[in-house]
């Protein structure tokens, strides 16, 4: 007998177990340790004794099992470890910075929803025209060309050209100051947005082709219907669960994509948390944050099934 | 195609609403920071607050301003009173007596003496403090403070000693603050500018020290703040949204806009092709004398560092510099270069590997690259390993590669420079893979006299050695750039890398 919902819990229990596994493991076999991160090359001053005091002091003188154990327990008490080079823990830095990316996923996806599926209905309207061959090229381009590219070439032409980057000031909250807080998160939203824009566009274009031929279309033309309503009501709502899920898997992606995009625009997000981590070999704030990562990853199929059912009634059975 | 005029109204509706919002973003910028206030750009965030146990560029910059030490290095890389006054050798170079500064005093109002140099330098000595540059005056025998004066007896002739005990890792501390264990936990130095805060991945806020032992500063607040690249740190330098910042790249330094001077200096450190002669092909001679003959750096300079670095021998320090043009093949030499790995066994070439950090320093790729096209000439071919920077480190630490690109940090003494790597005893011998009875003895030489020209003998002399077995390929000295938008007037860039002359400058 399945339980609706415990096998999916399971499924979701057992991949975030995996992940944890996997990153754990993966931060060991890679040369160098929490000492090298802290010290350096000045490692190679350090006794046998300082290395071995170092080792405890970081825990890694304790069997692997134990030092996954040991950070188990502590991320699910909520601390998630400690992050020894700013003195506090992984759950203060996670608590700063994860609103942070959020905030830019979001903007990014926003932006990519609307210029994805303004421009795959702008295309999907005449198949094969010009405009369609216009609109295909804006997804092939944004597919082809990485963020970091145009990240860079953003910041370089606003700050050479019009002496224009916001991201150099300190970066304020939406509380502290939306209106700065908007322009430190516009243009890193609009790169993630392109990234996003190009593959709901192409999902956008072939789920309209695909619906303008059924039926209820025609009729709705024999009606009468004006066309922006059949444009709208009829034809996009009736493609919105491809976009959705292209939409749901592209956010996903974007947590990823923001690491550089973060790094660029001097956001101090969750993705420069782990990339600093990794370089410093902080375990727990890597382990940690890759976990919240999943975590989120997980929640985000889960709003998308809540998505697909308010869309589409016929999903609920 | 036939465009109807609200279609073209729309269109132009949008256009306007575009540019009026970007005009009003751009106008909207906030304005300079209070005019003196400064702003510096790091890509690192600092990672303790420990001054003596700073290892990374970010803290020993930040905490270079906020901690003192007894004495400094100035512009022309000449050794200047700091908290000692002044100093003198005994006639063996076996005692140093240093003699304090009157009424200097701590960020928390205490008074500092020679109590306060005892427990500093004892602090770097034990070893459960990990201090950093502990092993750099391993030479204190014992230490006699008495008001404002301190003794320093040392094991042997060293006078090498003096120029050791500047920088942040030799931050005075207070003997109090030790007492109570709490360096790394608050931060109370003698330095021009007091901590305020440390927000973890965004910025650590300065504020003038009114107490400072020398001339006030002129800035109220120094913040740095954390952009993790150089070309969005050049963006906000563009922009005037910061005002300093310490660039490495020859490449994004080119690019500074007309609002923004560049203060370019030649450094102290150094890229070389370190080779491991405890491995092979590297533990004969004749392969490393053939690298060596197979490479022209000014070639290296050009085309891995957009011509910006000097070639350099292994010492960079000012007063005792080798001559890069006492070495064998001075200049490129393929023939000789085939006839030495013909002598080692090699006549029709050989594969090399070599590891590299390309994100340890800018021009780290670069160099490999250059390297690999100029050995291929000699029949050598160079593979590259590219590797994460703690990766290069530990495998470095543990002689772990046959040859090593890599970007040393140098010293104004040639003592504290290379006694770690090249003498038997040294730390970081085991890296340097090669060491020898002679290098020993020039090495004590160096340090028993008083006297540059008798220094200096025993410099040249190490330095031969180093270059006549190819001990590794020392290739060129990269240039430092400090960058600063042009109200910003009064400071000296230091080639050791330090800021600490902010404490002059001023935002006009």
């Amino acid at each position: 007998m399945d339980i609706p919902g415990i096998s999916r819990t399971l499924s979701v229990l057992t991949t975030l177990f995996g992940i944890s596994i996997f990153v754990f493991l993966v931060l060991r076999v890679i040369p160098g340790d929490s000492i090298t991160g802290a010290f350096g090359i000045e490692t190679g001053a350090l006794t046998p004794q300082q290395i071995a005091e170092l080792r405890v002091y970081y825990g890694i003188d304790q069997p692997l099992v134990v030092q996954y154990f040991s950070w188990m327990q502590s991320f699910l008490s909520g601390k998630f470890g400690f992050a020894y080079s700013t003195g506090v823990s992984v759950a203060t830095l996670t608590k700063s910075a994860l609103p942070v990316t959020i905030e830019l996923a979001i903007i990014g996806t926003i932006f990519g929803v609307i210029l994805g599926i303004a421009i795959g209905m702008f295309s999907a309207k005449k198949p094969g025209s010009t405009r369609d061959f216009a609109g295909q090229l804006f997804g092939l381009l944004a597919l082809a060309i990485p963020g970091f590219v145009l990240s860079t070439a953003i910041v370089t032409i606003m700050a050479n050209k019009f002496h224009y980057f916001p991201n150099g000031y300190e970066y304020m909250t939406p509380w502290e100051n939306p209106w700065m807080n908007f322009q430190q998160m516009m243009f890193p939203g609009l790169v993630l947005g392109i990234a996003v824009a190009a593959p709901v566009m192409r999902t956008t274009r072939s789920a309209l082709l695909e619906t303008v031929d059924k039926d209820f279309v025609r009729t709705a033309y024999g009606k009468g219907v004006p066309n922006n309503k059949v444009q709208f009501r009829h034809i996009l709502r009736n493609s919105l669960i491809p976009i959705v899920t292209m939409t749901g898997i592209q956010f996903g992606y974007l947590l990823g994509g923001a690491v550089i995009v973060e790094k660029i625009f001097a956001l101090p997000g969750m993705g420069r948390q782990i990339l600093d981590a990794i370089m410093k070999r902080e375990y727990a704030t890597v382990q940690s944050s890759v976990m919240v990562f999943a975590i989120m990853f997980v929640l985000i199929n889960v709003a998308t099934d809540v998505i697909y059912r308010k869309i589409d009634p016929r999903i609920k059975k | 195609m036939k465009i109807s005029q609200r279609r073209i109204r729309g269109l132009v509706a949008i256009v306007a609403s575009v540019a009026v919002i970007s005009s009003s973003l751009i106008a909207s910028a906030p304005a300079q920071a209070a005019s003196k206030d400064l702003t510096i750009g790091l890509t690192l965030d600092i990672d303790k607050l420990d001054p003596q146990g700073a290892t990374s560029f970010a803290t020993v910059r930040a905490l270079g301003l906020v901690y003192g030490s007894l004495v400094e290095v100035g512009p022309k890389l000449d050794i200047r009173s700091g908290l000692a006054r002044y100093w003198g050798f005994n006639a063996e170079g076996t005692q140093l007596r240093l003699h304090l500064r009157k009424g200097v005093k701590f960020q928390d109002g205490s008074t500092f003496d020679a109590e306060d140099v005892k427990a500093s330098l004892e602090r770097i000595l034990d070893p459960a403090n990990k201090a950093a540059a502990r092993s750099n005056i391993l030479g204190i025998k014992s230490i006699e403070a008495s008001g404002l004066k301190v003794v320093l007896n040392l094991t042997t002739p060293n006078v090498a000693i003096l120029a050791a005990l500047d920088g942040v890792n030799m931050s005075m501390l207070s003997s109090n603050d030790i007492k109570a264990g709490t360096i790394g936990k608050t931060v109370n130095g003698t330095g021009p500018f007091k901590y305020v805060s440390w927000e973890p991945g965004q910025s650590v806020k300065l504020a003038r020290n009114e107490t400072y032992w020398g001339a006030k500063p002129k800035l109220d607040t120094v913040t740095f703040r954390i952009i993790p690249t150089e070309a969005s740190i050049l963006s906000a330098l563009n922009a005037g949204s910061i005002q300093f910042s310490v660039i490495t790249s020859p490449l994004v330094a080119k690019q500074a806009g007309s609002n923004l001077k560049v203060y370019r200096t030649p450094g102290l450190a150094y890229v070389a092709l370190q080779l491991n002669a405890k491995v092979a092909p590297f533990d004969k001679p004749g392969v490393r004398l053939a690298i060596q003959c197979a490479i022209d750096r000014s070639e290296v300079v050009r085309t891995a560092s957009s011509g910006e670095g000097a070639v350099i021998g292994p010492i960079t320090s000012p007063a005792y510099a080798s001559n890069p043009n006492a070495r064998p093949c001075p200049k490129v030499d393929l023939v000789q270069a085939k006839k030495y790995l013909a002598e080692a066994g090699y006549p029709n070439g050989l594969t090399i590997k070599t590891m590299v950090a390309p994100t340890q320093f800018a021009t780290a790729s670069g160099t490999a690259q250059s390297l690999k096209a100029q050995l291929a000439k000699a029949g050598i071919t160079l593979e590259i390993a590219a590797v994460d920077d703690s990766t290069f480190i530990s495998r470095w630490l543990g002689a772990n590669f046959g040859s090593a690109v890599a970007n040393n940090g140098g010293r104004i003494d040639p003592d504290t420079m290379y006694t770690r790597y090249f003498t038997s005893t040294g730390n970081l011998n085991k890296v340097a893979g090669y060491s020898s009875a002679t290098l020993d003895a020039n090495f004590a030489k160096g340090k028993s006299s008083g006297r540059v020209s008798d220094r200096k003998a025993a410099y040249v002399a190490i330095s031969r050695e180093l270059e006549d077995n190819a001990v590794w390929i020392w290739l060129f000295s990269p240039y430092e750039y400090r960058v600063a938008s042009k109200n910003l007037t009064g400071f000296i860039p230091l080639a050791t890398g330090s800021i600490l002359e902010l404490r002059k400058a001023d935002l006009k």
